[in-house]
């Protein structure tokens, strides 16, 4: 289910974590996969709050581990 | 409200000569911090950095905006931060507009981007009077102390 938003959010994870967009499956886990720690964490936390305008709690933050996981939380938030 | 060293003592693990705030000056909630150090002629950092014309190193100011950014972590996770984790910096994209020289008053504002337990992303400048002197943006780890 390739789409413009899947898209973008492979390229903003792929710019912080300096994983290639290609590299970035879907279900890969962030922690155990990606070597993703938790100041990468935060940066992708915080860059998605401010593309989109939007408000991750912190509560929510350990529950989202994957590029699937992050467009399924967000886009809902973002209104698309 | 305005915080001395007494207080900013209990904050920062820094001491002189690398405790590099005199005051918090402005606390907005948990979204901001403004903080000032007064740059004095006999700072250590001036015999060196030049002999004979002093300047402020740059590290110098990025380390007076982390201190003043670990103040704003306090502000906003207190419980966490009286427990005296350690601090380190993960990232820090900087950029460096003037020089500051001794005389000035280094005016340090923190905003909060987004500070959860374990980390922080801040929002920082320095300026001097109404001149910006440098920028940035801070990713910083706390880790509780062993």
């Amino acid at each position: 289910m390739k789409n413009n938003y899947e898209e973008e959010v492979k390229t903003l994870v792929s710019e912080i974590i300096e994983v290639p967009v290609e590299k970035l499956m879907p279900d890969a886990d962030f922690f155990k996969d990606l070597g993703v720690d938790s100041l990468k964490a935060i940066e992708i936390v915080a860059a998605f709050e401010k593309k989109y305008r939007i408000i991750i709690p912190e509560k929510d933050i350990p529950n989202i581990r994957n590029i699937r996981q992050i467009i399924e939380y967000t886009r809902p938030l973002k209104g698309h | 409200m305005r915080w001395g060293r007494e207080k900013i003592e209990t904050i920062l693990p820094h001491r002189e000569p690398f405790l590099f705030i005199d005051e918090v000056i402005e606390i907005d909630g948990t979204k901001k911090v403004i903080a000032s150090k007064n740059i004095k002629d006999n700072e250590f950092f001036f015999e060196g950095h030049f002999p004979g014309r002093p300047i402020m190193p740059g590290v110098l100011i990025i380390e007076a905006m982390a201190q003043a950014s670990i103040i704003l972590y306090f502000i906003c996770k207190q419980e966490i931060a009286k427990t005296n984790p350690n601090y380190y910096l993960g990232k820090v994209k900087a950029e460096f507009l003037l020089p500051v020289f001794p005389g000035d008053k280094l005016i340090l504002e923190t905003n909060n981007v987004k500070i959860i337990d374990e980390a922080a992303v801040i929002d920082a400048l320095a300026r001097v009077g109404d001149r910006i002197v440098a920028k940035a943006n801070f990713v910083l780890g706390i880790k509780k102390s062993e």
